[in-house]
C-alpha cells in the first residue's frame, strides 16, 4: 500500500490575486511536507471552468513546480483530458516527456475524458465522442514516447511522420493510468493494461468488486504501452487527529464542503442525453456515501477521517479489498486551516504509515519500486 | 464567503404566480404514455440567480429547461402542459425551479396545483410529431409564448435521459405557509429520442420573468420521450427563504 495526495485545488471566493496564490502556496507547502514524510505520490487533476471546485486548469505547471521543490515524491498528471479540443495528442506526449525529464523520472500519467457539461460544453466537445478520442489517444501515446519517428492517420486526429521530442526519462515510458468513475471503466483500464485510478469515493463492497473484475481481465489484456501497470488506486479524504472528536469534526467539514462543491457542477448526463456517460460522475457515489453505513461518529464507511486508529482501520480495509494506493484529498475551499492540514499529515505519517512500511520495504527488497 | 444562492424574492413572485396546495397528502398519479419534449439551454449565470429561490444554488453553468408534456390519459382525462424551469441545486441534489406552467385543462390545472403545487395557469399547449421533427408550442390567448422544435430525430435509450425533479413555490392552504414543494416523478420509457434543438419563441414576461433575467446563451440538448410518468406522494418541502440544508422538511416516507 502506498499513499499520495490528490489535488483539485479549490479556491473560495472572493478571488483576489492573493487568494489563489495563497491556496497554491499552501498546496506546495503540503507537498513538500508529504515528500519529507514519505508519501509516495502527488496527483493533480485537470479541470476547467469549475469555479471554486477546482482552479487546477494547468496541472502540468503545478506538478512541475512540485517536482522542483521535492526529492522523492512522484508526480501524477491526472487526469489529462484526452480529447483533442482540450489537449492535442502531440502536446500531451511532448509535455509529459518534458515533465518526466525535469522531475528525474517521477511522472505518472493519468488519462480520462472529462465528465461535466461545464467543461465539455466550454470546449465545444460532443460528449458522444470523448470515449472514442480517449481510446485513440491512449493507444498512440506510448508510441509517440518510444518511437523515434511517429505518424498517424486516425479517426479523431492524424499527423504526418515527425520526430516527437523529447522522450521520457523513464524507460520504456511512465506508467499509464485510467480515471475510473463511470461503471465499467475499470474494464477499459484492464483490457488496455493500464492502472485503475479510482476517482470516486465508493464503498468497500463496490470497490472490491471492481478490483476483482479488473484483476481478472488484465490477465488477458492487450497493453497499449510497453508494460502492464497492474495497480489499483482509490481516492479518499484524509483528516487525522489524535483527538477523535476533533478529527471527526474537521473531517466531516472537509467532506461536506467537497460534496457541496461537487454538487454545483453540471454533470454531462444531467443535461445531455448520451450513452457515453452512464453515470453522473462523482455525485451519486458521494450521495450514497453520505447516506451509507457509518460508525458511531457518523463518518461514512471507508473514509479516512478521525483518530489514527480509525484511519488505520479504513486504510487496512481498502488494502484488504485489493487496493494498492490511496490518494487523499486533504482540504476543500481552505475549510481546514493550513496548520491543521499539515498536522493531520504528520499525525498520519507518525501513527498510520508505519503499519504499512514493512510491506513497502519488503516489496522494495524484492525488486519493486 | 457564503456560497452562491438564488436571489428570487419569493414573496413577491408568489403573490403573482404561486397556487394553493391542499396539504401534502396527495395520492400518486400515473400519466400513461405521456409525450415529453425537453430542451436544456444555458442562460446567463449572474442574471439567472435572480430567478432561483434562496433555498437553491445555481448549477455551473446556469441553465433553463423548457418542457412540454402531452398526457393522453390521466385521472382527469387528457391534458397538456408547458413549463419553464431554472436548474439549480437543493443542497447537493439537482432540482429545477418551475417559474410558471401553462395547461390546457381546467381540471388538470386545479388538481396539479392542489396536489403538487404546480403553478399552472390557462394556456394552449400543443405537441406535434412529424417524421423530420417534433414541434412544441405554448400559447396564451392565441399568442405564442414558447415555440421549440427538435430536428433530425435520433433514437436513443430511455435510460440515456435524465430528468430532474422539480420545485414548486406554493402556499399551503392548511397553514398559509409559503413553501417549495419538491416533486420527483418516476419515468418508465417506451421511446426516447434526441435531436437538434431550435428555440423559435420565448416570451420572458409570460413566464414570470418580466425583467428579462432569463438571457439565453448556449443551447445544450433537446430530447423527446414517450413515458409513463408516476407523480408521487410529496416527500419533501423547503422554506423558500432558507438554504435547503437548513430549511428542508420531510413530510412523507
Amino acid at each position: 500500500m502506498k499513499f499520495g495526495l490528490f489535488y483539485e485545488i479549490s479556491v473560495p471566493r472572493p478571488w483576489d490575486r492573493e487568494t489563489e496564490k495563497r491556496v497554491y502556496d499552501n498546496c506546495f507547502e503540503q507537498v513538500i511536507l508529504a515528500d519529507e514524510l514519505g508519501f509516495d505520490q502527488v496527483w493533480a487533476v485537470e479541470h476547467h471552468f469549475l469555479e471554486e471546485y477546482s482552479h487546477c486548469s494547468a496541472p502540468e505547471i503545478f506538478l512541475t513546480a512540485c517536482a522542483m521543490k521535492t526529492r522523492n515524491i512522484r508526480v501524477g498528471h491526472g487526469i489529462i483530458v484526452c480529447v483533442p479540443q482540450f489537449n492535442h495528442p502531440i502536446k500531451i506526449a511532448e509535455r509529459t516527456a518534458t515533465m518526466d525529464i525535469v522531475s528525474g523520472g517521477r511522472l505518472e500519467v493519468g488519462t480520462g475524458r472529462s465528465a461535466t457539461w461545464t467543461e465539455l460544453g466550454g470546449f465545444g466537445v460532443n460528449p458522444d465522442e470523448t470515449k472514442k478520442t480517449w481510446d485513440e489517444i491512449v493507444h498512440c501515446l506510448p508510441k509517440m514516447w518510444t518511437q523515434e519517428r511517429f505518424g498517424y492517420e486516425g479517426r479523431s486526429w492524424s499527423m504526418p511522420v515527425r520526430t516527437i521530442i523529447p522522450k521520457p526519462y523513464q524507460k520504456p515510458h511512465p506508467p499509464l493510468w485510467v480515471a475510473v468513475t463511470s461503471p465499467g471503466t475499470e474494464i477499459d483500464a484492464a483490457e488496455r493494461g493500464m492502472g485503475s485510478l479510482g476517482l470516486t469515493f465508493g464503498s468497500f463492497k463496490e470497490q472490491g468488486e471492481k478490483v476483482k473484475n479488473y484483476r481478472r481481465i488484465i490477465r488477458n489484456c492487450e497493453p497499449v504501452g510497453e508494460f502492464i501497470n497492474e495497480k489499483v488506486s482509490t481516492a479518499n479524504f484524509l483528516y487525522c487527529h489524535e483527538e477523535t472528536e476533533k478529527g471527526v469534526k474537521n473531517g466531516r467539514r472537509l467532506l461536506g464542503t467537497f460534496n457541496f462543491l461537487a454538487a454545483q457542477l453540471l454533470a454531462c448526463r444531467e443535461a445531455f442525453p448520451t450513452k457515453s456517460y452512464p453515470s453522473l460522475g462523482l455525485l451519486p457515489t458521494l450521495r450514497q456515501e453520505a447516506a451509507g453505513p457509518g460508525d458511531d461518529s457518523g463518518v461514512p464507511e471507508g473514509i479516512a477521517i478521525g483518530d489514527p486508529e480509525r484511519v488505520l482501520r479504513a486504510c487496512k480495509n481498502w488494502e484488504s479489498v485489493g487496493v494498492d494506493r490511496i490518494n487523499f484529498l486533504i482540504n476543500a475551499l481552505e475549510t481546514i486551516p493550513q496548520q491543521d492540514v499539515l498536522e493531520s499529515l504528520r499525525t498520519f505519517a507518525r501513527h498510520v504509515m508505519p503499519h504499512f512500511r514493512d510491506e513497502q520495504q519488503a516489496a522494495a527488497a524484492a525488486g519493486g519500486r | 464567503m457564503p456560497p452562491r444562492l438564488g436571489k428570487l424574492d419569493s414573496k413577491e413572485f408568489a403573490a403573482k404566480y404561486a397556487r394553493e396546495i391542499l396539504g401534502y397528502k396527495t395520492e400518486p398519479w400515473t400519466l400513461k404514455k405521456a409525450q415529453i419534449l425537453n430542451f436544456n439551454h444555458e442562460i446567463d449565470d449572474d442574471l439567472g440567480d435572480d430567478l432561483l429561490p434562496r433555498t437553491m444554488h445555481p448549477s455551473i453553468p446556469a441553465y433553463a429547461t423548457f418542457t412540454i408534456v402531452a398526457c393522453p390519459e390521466s385521472p382527469v382525462g387528457a391534458f397538456s402542459f408547458g413549463e419553464v424551469k431554472i436548474a439549480g441545486r437543493a443542497g447537493v441534489r439537482p432540482r429545477d425551479f418551475v417559474l410558471r406552467s401553462f395547461c390546457d385543462s381546467e381540471a388538470a390545472r386545479r388538481e396539479l396545483a392542489q396536489r403538487w403545487g404546480y403553478p399552472s395557469t390557462p394556456g394552449q399547449v400543443k405537441l406535434t410529431t412529424r417524421h423530420d421533427r417534433i414541434i412544441g408550442r405554448v400559447a396564451v390567448e392565441g399568442r405564442a409564448v414558447l415555440e421549440m422544435e427538435m430536428l433530425d430525430r435520433d433514437l436513443i435509450a430511455g435510460n440515456d435521459i435524465q430528468y430532474i425533479a422539480s420545485m414548486h413555490l406554493a402556499r399551503n392552504k392548511e397553514d398559509g405557509q409559503l413553501v417549495l414543494v419538491q416533486v420527483d416523478p418516476e419515468f418508465v420509457f417506451s421511446r426516447a429520442e434526441r435531436g437538434r434543438p431550435i428555440l423559435r419563441t420565448l416570451d420572458n414576461a409570460a413566464w414570470g420573468d418580466e425583467r428579462g433575467r432569463l438571457k439565453l446563451r448556449n443551447p445544450i440538448s433537446i430530447s423527446y420521450a414517450v413515458a409513463d410518468i408516476a407523480l408521487p406522494r410529496i416527500r419533501y418541502i423547503c422554506d423558500p427563504e432558507r438554504p435547503a440544508f437548513q430549511g428542508t422538511t420531510k413530510v412523507a416516507a
